[in-house]
Formats: structure tokens, sequence, C-alpha cells
């Protein structure tokens, strides 16, 4: 039963017309719509192994771009500001591009004021000429607890209560401080936005949301000092609230892993898979690490896969999207439930979890659902062609020249068995050719493609890998999974240098840092740089485009 | 006030004999400049920057960073001053804008940088 879901979704993705599914820009995918694309096998048996290798091109100097079976199209500055995460939305006729800033200040020529580092909004419908339209400045006060470094955005036509051709940005507002918030603005108007509504304040923490545009439920990643939960890193879970009307959100509930729920004696708890009980917790940390940022599959295929740990002591969990959200109406809640829940109100919903080991955390789980496997196209289990559910998960790097640190990979998780979740396949990039960890700032995996954009969807994924550029996997064959694309931006007059000391020598250098990489519904890839480098925007040539049917 | 004045006559002091004269690093002491006498000596930075995204998750990552531009004979550079969390500076390096090359930095005898400092 626990996949019956995720197969109802294919099978109601399967039976959409082809033109349908060709439609990029029909909302009908997650955070839009509860549809899946179909993923049509297009190797033959030998999968990977039937396709003409090229390895990577070793990367230019340092101070040169270097890019492979990619063009770029188009960049903007973003005015100096270091970037987290960028978001295309197709507002309108227009395309948008909002950009989450990392804390800190910087003028803004278009008002003539220094601004805290907020939330960039740039048009992007003509990639070549991408046009700043405007910047909603961070939190004032102090730097620590200030940038804006999440943004997801839907539209009043698709909200179940929203108002009709009205956009509404959900974003952080603030990132590590004693009064940090959730926010929502009113983008219809991308060159005047104005603040709608805050959610929530009083935080200490937030991080990475995920909003359902066609439920309106969302995700928010928070902590406050005051709620009584337990995490080790990032005081952070989950707080789940109904913005279906975004004026007035409505509070469902918090959540979190086993052990981090306030009446965990967390002096006494022991680990589940040894001492099982009513105080223990999952994973190898006590209390578990924070969530970073969860994903929904939405109301059909019904799962929220939720990555916990960012770097280090990592889980990867698997939740039951409906029970999460109407648990605490269940009969056998516990009477608070939604804000401090019991043990068994954290486990109802939880269909498994998978814990990494301690050098690894969960920064990105994202799900790639139904992707066939060349080579188990007929002889294996019935006969018939099979497909896997997939989850790829990234492990972030957090520490500059690979100092102290093992490196972060991302790997390909077979889900299909929800209730034991199995690595298949890693993506790495090795440190050389590139001399990576002598180059400057971090090197290793950050994050994964969130966006579903058809043509792509379970042919290739894309991984922020810091100095190592954005990098493209051909997925096809999830088993065997091919580097095909990169780009690794050079330094500009705006890269924030970065510094070490190694061996008792303190050195600064300039080194460009992809922080996301992200497409958008034409097929374009965005690659936004940490280090104030800019964002560039790419799109695929050779045999990248090849693996996507250009 | 007396502080403010202070500081003001310390930058009058300063500026002349190391910012004026294209070597505002001389100026700079890790460990003992703090915010204040930064901003009165060169006055507000071109950009503040905070690197931190997920909170004590990345301890050692979230100084604060201001920098300024300037231009030598050398070319255009930009001086890239970190900050500890009590707002004096621990870390000053005369940056050259874009390429890759890599610039000394002068450090405060910090206890413990374990090579993971941004």
């Amino acid at each position: 039963m626990q996949g019956l879901g995720i197969f109802l979704a294919l099978a109601l993705a399967a039976a959409l017309p082809a033109q349908a599914q060709s439609q990029a820009r029909a909302p009908a995918y997650p955070p839009d719509g509860p549809a899946i694309p179909a993923v049509a096998n297009s190797e033959d048996a030998s999968g990977a192994f039937g396709q003409e290798f090229k390895a990577p091109p070793p990367p230019k100097p340092w101070d040169r771009e270097s890019i492979w079976n990619m063009k770029v199209e188009g960049f903007d500055d973003n005015q100096g500001r270091p970037i987290y995460q960028p978001l295309v939305v197709h507002q309108g006729s227009r395309e948008i591009l909002y950009l989450g800033n990392l804390g800190g200040n910087l003028l803004n020529p278009l008002t003539g004021k220094t601004e805290a580092n907020g939330t960039s909004i740039i048009d992007v419908t003509d990639v070549a000429h991408p046009k700043f339209l405007h910047h909603i400045p961070g939190p004032s006060g102090p730097v620590a607890a200030a940038g804006a470094q999440m943004v997801r955005v839907c539209g009043g036509d698709v909200l179940p209560r929203g108002e009709k051709g009205k956009w509404y940005l959900l974003r952080a507002a603030g990132n590590v401080g004693p009064d940090e918030a959730q926010q929502v603005w009113d983008v219809t108007d991308p060159t005047a936005p104005s603040l709608l509504t805050t959610i929530v304040s009083g935080l200490s923490n937030t991080h990475k949301n995920w909003w359902e545009c066609d439920t309106g439920i969302a995700y928010l990643v928070a902590g406050s000092a005051s709620d009584g939960w337990h995490q080790s890193g990032s005081k952070q879970h989950l707080k789940i609230y109904d913005l279906s009307d975004p004026k007035n959100p409505v509070y469902i509930r918090d959540f979190g892993l086993v052990g981090q729920e306030p009446s965990a004696d967390v002096a006494t708890a022991q680990p589940c898979a040894k001492a099982p009980g009513p105080n223990c917790y999952e994973g190898n940390m006590n209390p578990p690490s924070g969530i970073h940022g969860p994903i929904s599959t939405g109301v059909t295929a019904n799962r929220v896969y939720m990555p916990y740990g960012v770097g280090a002591n990592g889980v990867i969990q698997i939740v039951d999207r409906k029970k999460l959200l109407e648990g605490c109406k269940h009969p056998g809640a516990s009477p608070d439930c939604a804000k401090s829940p019991t043990q068994a109100d954290l486990l109802y919903p939880q269909v498994s979890f998978i814990a990494m080991n301690r050098e690894n955390g969960g920064h990105s789980a994202v799900p790639v659902l139904g992707v066939p496997m060349p080579e188990q196209q007929s002889h294996y289990a019935d006969g018939t062609p099979q497909k896997k559910n997939l989850l790829v998960v990234a492990s972030e790097e957090t520490a500059n020249n690979c100092m102290g640190q093992q490196p972060h990979e991302a790997w390909i998780l077979d889900i299909t068995d929800e209730a034991a979740p199995w690595p298949i396949a890693s993506l790495n990039v090795p440190p050389m050719p590139g001399d990576f960890c002598e180059k400057g700032a971090r090197f290793g995996a950050h994050a994964v493609t969130e966006a579903i954009y058809p043509p792509y969807y379970g042919r290739i994924v894309g991984v922020s890998w810091f100095n190592g550029g954005a990098r493209i996997w051909d997925i096809r064959d999830p088993k065997n999974p091919l580097p095909i694309a990169y780009y690794i931006q050079a330094p500009n007059a705006n890269t924030i240098a970065s510094c070490a000391t190694i061996d008792g020598v303190s050195k600064c250098r300039n080194a460009a840092q992809n922080d996301y990489v992200e497409f958008d519904d034409r097929g374009y890839i965005y690659a936004a740089d940490r280090s104030g480098t800019g964002v560039t925007i790419l799109s695929l040539t050779g045999d990248a485009a090849k693996a996507v049917g250009k | 006030m007396t502080r403010r004045l202070a500081l003001v006559l310390l930058a009058l002091c300063l500026w002349p004999l190391a910012a004026r004269a294209g070597d505002p690093l001389a100026a700079i002491v890790p460990g003992r400049t703090t915010k204040a006498e930064l901003t009165a000596l060169l006055g507000a930075p071109w950009r503040v920057v905070q690197f931190d995204d997920c909170g004590d998750e990345m301890p050692g990552q979230a100084d604060e960073t201001w920098e300024y531009r300037g231009k030598d004979s050398a070319g255009p550079y930009r001086l890239h001053v970190e900050f500890d969390d009590d707002g004096t500076v621990r870390l000053v390096a005369k940056v050259p804008d874009g390429g890759s090359k890599s610039a000394t930095a002068k450090v405060a005898p910090a206890p413990s940088m374990k090579g993971m400092t941004m």
C-alpha cells in the first residue's frame, strides 16, 4: 500500500496526452500540482555502458571560465550580492528569476540606498538581456541575523483561496538570530512587491521551505529558542501551515524526527536502533540534527522527503503526507500533538528513514519517480519493463580548502521499496584535475536541482559543487550515472575572496562558488554564485543536449 | 562623545600615514582594530557579507566580512576585512580584483583557526 499513491501518480501522468506532457509551462507538477512526469526509456539494455562515454575535460586555470557541453546564454551580477537559492517562475507572460541572498548589505543602484541582502527579482524573459527589477531588502539589524536565503512563489490562480491574477512570494526573513521570520509578499507587480503578512516571527533559525501551490500547504523550516524542540546543529524543525489563503495563514503542526520532540529527555535518550522505547532518538546523533529542506510530491504521490543534518550526522526520512497533515486529528493523537507531539505522534506519519554515516548530512533529498532501468526492460522480475523510484541526496561541504572534513558528495537512492531505501550510485567530482582543494573556498556537493522540467525529468540531474561549478549528470541508467556537462564560473571584480589558514599561513583568494544550479520551464539552467559573482544562464549543448532528446 | 573624538583624531593621524599613502593595510591591526575604528579610518564599507547559512552547523564561517574597493599601481583591489564575534578585526588582506592570485593575509593570533575560516 505504501507505494500505491506514487504509482497512481505515475499512472495519471502516463494517461495524460503527450501534448499536455510536453507543455512545460502547464502548472501541473510539484510544487504547482500533483502530477509526476512520465519517464520513457531511451537507452538500450546496455544502459550507460552502451553510451559513447567521454570523460569530462580538465578545467581551465582557476582565473578562467570552464564550460563543457553547455553554452552561456546570459548573466546578471545581482548587484554583487551573494546568492543562496534561485527560483524561476513563469509569471504571466514573463519569466521571473527570484534569488534568495545570503546575509550582508550593499548599495542598491535602483534606490541609491544601502540595503540588507534580501530577495532579488530579475526579469529573464530575454535570457540574453536580464533586467534587474527590484530588491526586497532583508531584515535590518545585525548582519549575522540577516539575509533571505530561501524563496518560493505561488500564483493566486493555483492557490485554492488565492486572489486570481495575484502572485505570492514565501520567504525566510533572516537566518540565525533572535527574531527571524517567515513572510508572504505580494509580487504581482515584481517591480513593486508589498509585504502581505508575517506568518511567524520570533524564530531563532529559518531555512529552506516548500510550498505546495495547488493546496497551499507550506512546510516551513524554522525553530525558536522557546519552542522546546531539540536539535543538534541547526536549531530547526518543521512548522507546517495552510497558506491556501496567503493573507491568512493557518497553523497546522510542528514536526521532526523522533528524539527532537519537546518531551524527549535528551540526557538519557538512547538510539532507537539499540534501545527502542519511549525515550529514544532516530539516527546517529542525540538529539537528531535539524531538518534542512523538505520536498513534497503533493496529494497523489502523497510523500514528503525530509533531509536532516546538512553536512553531518544525516538522516533521510520519508513521510506519508496525508498522515502528516491530518495526524493530529487522528483518534490516537495526543492532546498537544501539534506543538508538543509524543513519540507516537511523530511515528504515525513516518514511512521509513535511513541514517547516513556521521561524516555526511542530508542537505537535499529530491525524488525522481518512475525512472526506467534500461538493463531491466526484460528478463528481470516478471519480465516486464522495470522502473524505479529514486531519491537524489546531497551532503553539503561546509569547509574551505577541503580542510577538516571528508569529501561531500551526492547519491542516488532506490526508494522503490520505501521501507528500505538503499543507495545504488554516487555522483562525484574528483578534486583533480582542477586542483580544487587548493583553489580557495569550498569544494564539494551542495544542492540538487529541484524544478521539474519534463524533458529533463528522469534523464538529467544537476548538483552544485561550489568551486567545482554547476555539474550535470545523465541518470537515464540510474545505477551508472554519467557526468555530461559542467560550468565553472571565473572570478570577477565582485567575487568575494575566501581565506584560509593552512600550516600557519593565511591566504585569501577569489573563487566563484556555485551555490545552487536550477532549471526553468524552458530548459535554461541557472548557476547562482555564493561568492557574489552573479547568476549565469546556460543551455545544454553536445552530448548533454542529446541526453534530453534535443 | 570623547571616544568618538578620539576616533576621529586617530583617523586623522592614521589616514595620511597609511590609507592615503596607499597602504591601508598598515593601519589595520588584527586583534585590535574595531569596527568603529575601521569606519572612522576608511568610512562605510563597499560591501558587507555574512556567509553563514545554517547557524551553528558551520562554526567558523559566520565571520562578518567588510570589503573596501581601492586602486593602486598594480590595479584595482579589495581590502578584505573579517571580524570576530566581538567586532574586532580578525583578518585583513588586500586582494586583487578578479583573477585567482592569492594574497597573504594578516591575522590576529587566534587560538584555533584550523584552516576552516571563510
